[in-house]
């Protein structure tokens, strides 16, 4: 059993009749939608046409959602339903960044997640859902595809059929019949001026102007629903904090394994940066729910298969080894604890822990399907650079104040020094190179030309290139203000690329 | 072409006794079954996947917002009588369970949290925005007073019922004519004037009734997939003929969602679409690709010989050749330079349409009809083409609206034999109908006042032209005595009213229609759905108001009452019309009308209902609509019954008529006593409601009444024509008529899922004429008309063709006060007099704000445009003949001014009465044969005794 839509563009009349009737059934919150209809118009007068596209959850056989979702409150169903239970949802908004079709939305009334479920109330009482019922052109089409003999499957294996974004591979169970290239995909037509009976949201129209219009048709999207960006200053700043913290333990570690003694920085302030950053970061992220009173359902219903629910566990790790650092190190300079082995064995631990903790948002955002630039294979060993590039950063800014001996600053600066030139590397790799598709290149253009253009190349690379100019002289560890000042630089470019890089990837259009 | 998908999965009904919009696909229902309509249990969607049943009574009702009538269903929930939600009725013949994005939207105007709850008096100025809470006893006491003084005192003409869309046949008319009141007034002049006229002149029915689902070509000047009447069972239907093959033509100077699914879209200059259907039916003439027979039968051929070729052979292939050579200056030439389109476009369509083998289905209502000076032309044009090509009334084609509508009327009214001169003045003797759109002008003027005037569900001050006037005559207490807006919810109109009196929607009224969707004739029921549950559940009521919101009423009981308030001892002869006719004395009950009705007036119900162990009523209860007949063609052939026949005597032309008096009345269309028609060859049919009984090519009425240069079908240059409009001087066409899907009038404003997906108001300019301005969308613009002026925002596109600028019906809503309107879609407004008492500016104090109610939703209304109200800066352009306002304007398109905001209104209302006067130049005040005020056969919709039509009431013929 397999549940699927068929909805016949060649009929449609584009008359809202599904996205009111859906509204009503299910009582949707103004302002959010589970199906709406889109419009497109295209070509030159007389030669103009207009083409509809009724855009909703696509029921993916291969839901990136449900792979993301740290609380199974989404979850497929044995008949192929992509369906929600709000009641576990922590409201994370991980899912809207996986799913690739701008289909899911926070409830206002609820503050949790929700979607087209097929009306499964209604499937499992045995009626039609309410868009079909409505229908005036029954446009829209229902039932079981995989039984070859069903109305639907007929429908569809024997007419012409597209879907949308079926680069994303997620299986797709909403199948188009006569629609047009342009209503389906997202890239092909930017927002007119104006919508013909609405307005575009702010982030549409800012867009349209770094969108390139179809030379041949000028295809233009005159009316859709806004998408607003799920994430914002809080996840661009968990990143910072959370790179912070296991980036400091991290070279902390390196410097135990290195025999370098870091002496107060690596016993105290390292682990105490580390806790505070993974403390800052779970506040970040709890605050960040729109249920937040339901966090520890992550850990209570969790999806062993989410990264949401992994990167927990790496955090909890990672602040668990954090935690017994700074305890150990307290209990050194308290004399209570004499022998050094203790941090062998700690940095032994804390080095996996540091590198899960800053690494794993990059199978995070890996399942945050929806968010092509953030697919990156260069995004896990990137973090790692980040991390160590602000958690050092944040080591030489104490430096000063305490008593280090050369090796330990020439640690430093080295580490600084590396790590910010591979970070700047790493973004020209990555943003001059060639991108795996369509929207990861439409994002990154938004960065390298469009409206982040002067902050990505003025602080995220230029700050970044001037704080490893400015502490390379330091290389063979002083003089030790130079790692300083990088040290703060680095931490304000970071804030400032992870802001373009979390907004940008929200940016590019799904529907 | 397209493939339909699998027809016999369109609708594959589950059982021998289905409904027609019931199915069953792969095991999934559309609807309940209707056994399980009074216990229907349902899951509850928000607490999905718990599974938490809901027992709800699913009541069949109408949709009340356009005149569609389409069926719904509402879901009572038997727990708390609360209304969950609106889906579509599947016992609907015309809408089968399916709706637009209104139907469901129903619910938002149930749960408004801004309705009118109770009956309010106006304290201190009219439009001062200060009311009182009144009882309707109070409310009824002194508006039936005034109205009986004014009856007792012989004032008969001050009394007027204006309504805005019915969404009801006959109920109204009944009690007007019960109170021998010639007071109804419509709103046919800003609607279908034009084609009414155009097509009344050929048959007398004024609608077409095309069969979309079996054509082979479907030609509309309209935009039915997207909107009018009838949008949602029509875009049905035209769908199902596109998948069984059907060429569809889009005649429309926008690119409208209809248009966009044309195989030919023709965007021609407004006002050349006569030209364009003359040059095709001068095409059929000469290519001879014509219905002969047909014609020969229901031309009144001789007529137009006898009138126009008096030497000519008195033969059928001399009036072909005549014809043919009085229709070729129609050239497709000709007809392309009219339109200002490519000539090959003009050659496609004559080419689709002479292949269309007796199967065009075309439909005109509003449109270039209500558009143009002379658009009644269009609608009759199209007609010609209609029955040259044989495609009237046949499978396929298009029938008259009469074949597919059906009224069934309450217990008889004698009629009356008033004729209010306000309504039906000496300079309009063809109006269709009502000059509804003078009235100001006419109280100004001096020719009258009204002592009680009811706007019901009907909003003119906004919807009018000339809102201003209107404004200055409801605020003028020497011509307007006492003004009562019934209305569901609060508008313009509604401001400047002295009662303002709460009436239900869709669920919340008794009413009965019957619309042309299609080839049947249906008979819909709107019932009050919580009362009906009540009902079934023993709940006690003693009316509509018990089961309503707050003190809501419905019209029916209200109109039953205040006639009774009238009358109260009898005297006056109006209270027996509203006595029980099952307890003598008693006042009637909705449910005594309804059931009276239903068993003594709807042929098949009685059998069918008792075939289902119910009475008629419960039946009508039980499914909210029957279907009194189907697949009605060819009608004009139907045999006379023993009862027509009987008395019935062919008169020199063969027409069959009965005797008839100064007081008989004659039908709503048609002759007193005329029945049908004896032809040529002896046969005897029902025929049309001309005089002749015949299609009139040849309209004596026309030339009677002093217009024989438009005896014929023909082409009359539009006061928007393409030499009229100086582009260089920055003059544009402005089309400010047309709809969205989403949205009706000023009926939803209080619809929040409606206007969250419709909120602005672009004006539509092509980039060439953008070019030409230097205009970038977003740019404000001011335009000028005859009166005024107003500040859109424009949207340049491609999507409407040069020379040619629209703005959309709907918007432009306002409110004066905090304290009343409808905050979703009215922003608050001053209006102010610049230049003096005349002048007026309407300017935006605010735009659309999210507030605080019971309805979470109102504080995160995103959007912000109200809307420029252009009607405003309209002078009255009443079409001579139809009496339509002819909508299109000539306007002077110029950047703002830097005063200008936007969504500005200005207006002269000096210029506003000159304008009035200028056009009522065009008229020619003539009477007919005998002196009559205006041919008998047209509409009229509370036709008066026969007497009436004579200003001697000696007189008649």
């Amino acid at each position: 059993m397999r549940y699927g839509f068929a909805i016949d563009q060649r009929t449609c009349i584009g008359c809202h009749a599904c996205t009111v009737a859906c509204k009503t059934e299910h009582e949707v919150p103004v302002g959010q939608f589970r199906t709406w209809v889109k419009y497109v118009d295209s070509g030159v007068f007389p030669n103009t046409t207009r083409d509809f596209g009724v855009m909703r959850c696509n029921h993916c056989t291969d839901a990136p959602c449900v792979k993301i979702c740290p609380t199974k409150a989404l979850f497929i169903r044995p008949d192929g339903i992509v369906d929600f239970d709000n009641s576990r949802c922590i409201g994370c908004k991980s899912c809207m960044q996986a799913c690739p079709y701008d289909a899911i939305y926070i409830d206002k009334n609820t503050n949790t997640a929700a979607k087209c479920n097929f009306c499964a109330h209604r499937i499992d009482a045995g009626y039609e859902p309410a868009c079909v019922v409505v229908c005036p052109t029954h446009s829209i089409w229902v039932g079981d595809l995989s039984d070859p003999n069903s109305g639907i499957a007929r429908l569809v294996n024997t007419n012409p059929v597209a879907v949308r974004s079926p680069e994303q591979n997620t299986g797709p169970n909403v199948f188009y019949l006569g629609a047009d290239r342009a209503v389906l995909d997202p890239l092909a037509a930017p927002v007119d001026g104006t919508y013909i009976y609405s307005s575009p949201d702010a982030q549409r129209a800012a867009l349209a102007a770094h969108q390139p219009r179809d030379p041949v048709s000028g295809a233009r999207t005159t009316l859709n629903t806004p998408h607003p960006r799920p994430w914002g200053w809080r996840v661009v700043t968990y990143l910072w904090t959370k790179g912070l913290g296991a980036g400091a333990l991290l070279v902390a570690a390196l410097a135990v394994l290195l025999d370098v003694d870091l002496g107060v920085l690596g016993t105290l302030v390292a682990p105490s940066i580390a806790l505070v950053g993974t403390a800052v970061t779970g506040v970040l992220l709890v605050v960040d729910l729109k249920r937040p009173e339901r966090f520890w359902y992550i850990l209570a219903k969790p999806n062993p298969r989410s990264w949401l629910f992994l990167g927990s566990l790496a955090l909890g790790a990672f602040g668990a080894v954090s935690t017994a650092w700074l305890i150990a190190g307290i209990a050194r300079h308290s004399g209570h604890l004499h022998s050094p082995r203790v941090f062998d064995a700690l940095a032994a631990a804390a080095i996996p822990a540091a590198i899960a903790a800053a690494g794993y948002t990059a199978f995070l955002f890996g399942q945050a399907e929806g968010r092509d630039l953030w697919q990156s294979p260069l995004l896990f060993w990137h973090l790692i650079v980040q991390a160590t590039m602000v958690g050092t950063g944040a080591l030489a800014i104490a430096a000063p104040a305490v008593d280090l001996d050369g090796d330990a600053r020439q640690l430093l600066a080295r580490t600084l020094v590396l790590a910010t030139a591979a970070h700047v590397l790493m973004l020209l790799l990555e943003y001059l190179g060639r991108h795996a598709s369509k929207q990861a290149a439409a994002a990154a253009r938004l960065i390298t030309h469009g409206p982040y253009a002067r902050v990505f190349w003025s602080t995220a690379i230029g700050l970044t290139a001037v704080a490893a100019a400015t502490a390379s002289p330091s290389w063979n560890g002083d003089p030790i203000a130079l790692p300083l000042l990088a040290g703060l630089a680095v931490q304000i470019a970071l804030l400032a690329y992870e802001s373009v890089f979390i907004r940008a990837g929200q940016d590019v259009p799904l529907s | 072409m397209t493939i339909a998908p699998d027809k016999d999965l369109q609708a594959r009904p589950s059982g021998s006794g289905a409904l027609p919009g019931e199915r069953t696909h792969e095991h999934l229902r559309n609807f309940p079954p209707v056994e399980d309509w009074d216990h229907h249990v349902e899951y509850d969607a928000k607490a999905h996947p718990r599974k938490v049943p809901h027992e709800y009574m699913l009541v069949p009702t109408t949709c009340f917002n356009c005149e569609s009538a389409c069926g719904l269903l509402a879901y009572v929930d038997k727990s708390d009588l609360s209304i969950k939600k609106v889906e579509g009725n599947p016992a609907h013949p015309g809408s089968r369970g399916r709706n637009c994005a209104k139907g469901p939207a129903t619910i938002n105007q149930i749960n408004d949290p801004e309705r009118i709850l109770h009956p309010l008096k106006r304290v201190g100025e009219r439009g001062g925005g200060q009311w009182q809470q009144v009882s309707w006893d109070d409310a009824l006491d002194d508006i039936a007073g005034r109205i009986r003084k004014a009856f007792v005192e012989g004032r008969h003409e001050e009394v007027a019922y204006h309504v805005g869309r019915p969404g009801e046949d006959g109920f109204a008319e009944r009690i007007l004519q019960a109170w021998n009141c010639d007071g109804h007034n419509s709103h046919t002049q800003v609607c279908s004037s034009g084609a009414r006229l155009g097509q009344a002149l050929w048959g007398g029915y004024d609608r077409p009734s095309p069969d979309h689902a079996n054509a082979k070509v479907i030609l509309l000047f309209s935009s039915h997939l997207e909107t009018g009447h009838y949008f949602n069972p029509h875009a049905q239907r035209i769908m199902e003929g596109k998948q069984g093959g059907a060429k569809i033509i889009v005649v429309d100077p926008r690119l409208s969602n209809t248009a966009s699914h044309a195989d030919l879209w023709i965007s021609p200059w407004p006002g050349s679409e006569a030209a364009i259907l003359l040059a095709v039916a001068s095409h059929l003439l000469r290519t001879r690709r014509i219905d002969e027979p047909y014609l020969r039968r229901w031309f009144n051929w001789e007529v137009y010989l006898a009138n126009l070729h008096p030497d000519a052979p008195r033969t059928f292939e001399a009036f072909l050749d005549a014809l043919e050579a009085d229709y070729a200056p129609y050239t497709f030439a000709f007809a392309a330079a009219e339109a200002q389109v490519p000539v090959e476009q003009i050659e496609t369509m004559a080419q689709l349409i002479a292949n269309c083998d007796h199967r065009l289905a075309a439909h005109i209502w509003r449109s270039a009809a209500a558009g143009n000076l002379g658009g009644w032309q269009v609608a009759r044009s199209m007609w010609f083409v209609l029955a040259l090509t044989g495609s009237i009334g046949t499978v396929g084609g298009t029938a008259p609206n009469g074949w597919n509508k059906f009224i069934p009327h309450g217990p008889d009214v004698p009629a009356h034999d008033h004729w209010n001169l306000l309504t039906w003045p000496a300079e309009y003797p063809l109006s269709c109908n009502e000059m509804s759109i003078l009235l100001p002008h006419f109280l100004r003027e001096g020719r009258g006042r009204m002592e009680v005037y009811f706007s019901r569900v009907f909003n003119p001050i906004w919807t009018y032209p000339d809102g201003f006037t209107w404004m200055r005559a409801m605020t003028d207490p020497d011509l307007m005595g006492c003004h009562v807006a019934l209305t569901p919810t609060w508008s313009e109109t509604a401001e400047f009213a002295d009662y303002v009196l709460p009436v239900g929607h869709s669920t919340e009224r008794h009413d009965t229609h019957s619309y042309e969707t299609h080839s049947s004739r249906w008979l819909g029921f709107r019932q009050p759905v919580r009362r009906v549950a009540m009902e079934k559940l023993g709940i006690p009521f003693t009316d509509t108001r018990d089961t309503n919101p707050g003190e809501v009423w419905e019209e029916n009981e209200f109109w039953f009452e205040l006639s009774w308030r009238i009358d109260p001892d009898g005297s006056m002869g109006i209270r027996r019309h509203v006595e029980s006719p099952y307890a003598p004395g008693a006042k009637m009950t909705v449910d005594d009308f309804y059931r009276w009705i239903f068993e003594n007036r709807v042929p098949g119900l009685p059998t069918k209902a008792t075939e289902e162990g119910l009475t008629p009523l419960a039946y009508m209860r039980k499914y909210g609509v029957f279907e009194v007949a189907n697949g009605l063609y060819r009608q004009d052939e139907r045999a006379l019954t023993e009862a027509e026949l009987d008395g019935a005597v062919p008169d020199e032309r063969g027409v069959l008529r009965k005797p008839t008096t100064p007081d008989s009345v004659p039908p709503l269309i048609g002759e007193a006593g005329a029945v049908g028609l004896v032809h040529d060859d002896g046969t005897v049919t029902a025929g049309w409601l001309t005089p002749s009984r015949k299609l009139e090519v040849y309209s004596e009425t026309m030339r009677d009444w002093g217009w024989p240069e438009h005896a014929t079908p023909g082409y009359i240059r539009s006061h928007v024509a393409r030499d009229q409009i100086a582009l260089e001087a920055g003059d544009l066409v402005l089309v400010p008529t047309f709809r969205l899907p989403t949205l009706i009038h000023t009926r939803s404003g209080n619809a929040k899922y409606l206007n969250e997906i419709s909120n602005t108001h672009p004006l539509w300019v092509n980039t060439v004429d953008a070019a030409r301005h230097g205009l970038a969308t977003g740019d404000l613009v001011r335009l000028t008309t005859t009166i005024g002026y107003f500040v859109p925002r424009v949207w340049v596109t491609e999507s409407i063709r040069p020379g040619v600028c629209a703005l959309s019906h709907h918007m432009g809503r306002w409110r004066l006060h905090d304290t009343e309107g409808s905050r979703w879609v009215q922003g608050l407004v001053d209006i102010t007099h610049p230049d003096g008492p005349d002048s007026f500016l309407l300017r935006y104090r605010g735009g659309i704000a999210p507030f605080s109610s019971t309805d979470p939703d109102s504080e995160r209304i995103w959007w912000t445009d109200p809307g420029v109200h252009q009607n405003l800066a309209f002078a009255v352009q009443p079409d001579p003949w139809s009496g339509q306002q002819c909508w299109l304007q000539k306007v002077r398109l110029e950047k703002a001014h830097p005063d200008d905001r936007y969504g500005d209104v200005h207006v002269d209302t000096a210029a506003s009465m000159r304008m009035y006067r200028e056009w009522l130049t065009k008229t020619r005040a003539t009477v007919g044969p005998g002196g009559a005020r205006r041919p008998e056969f047209l509409m009229r919709p509370v036709k008066p005794r026969r007497r009436a039509y004579y200003a001697n009431p000696e007189g008649g013929p």
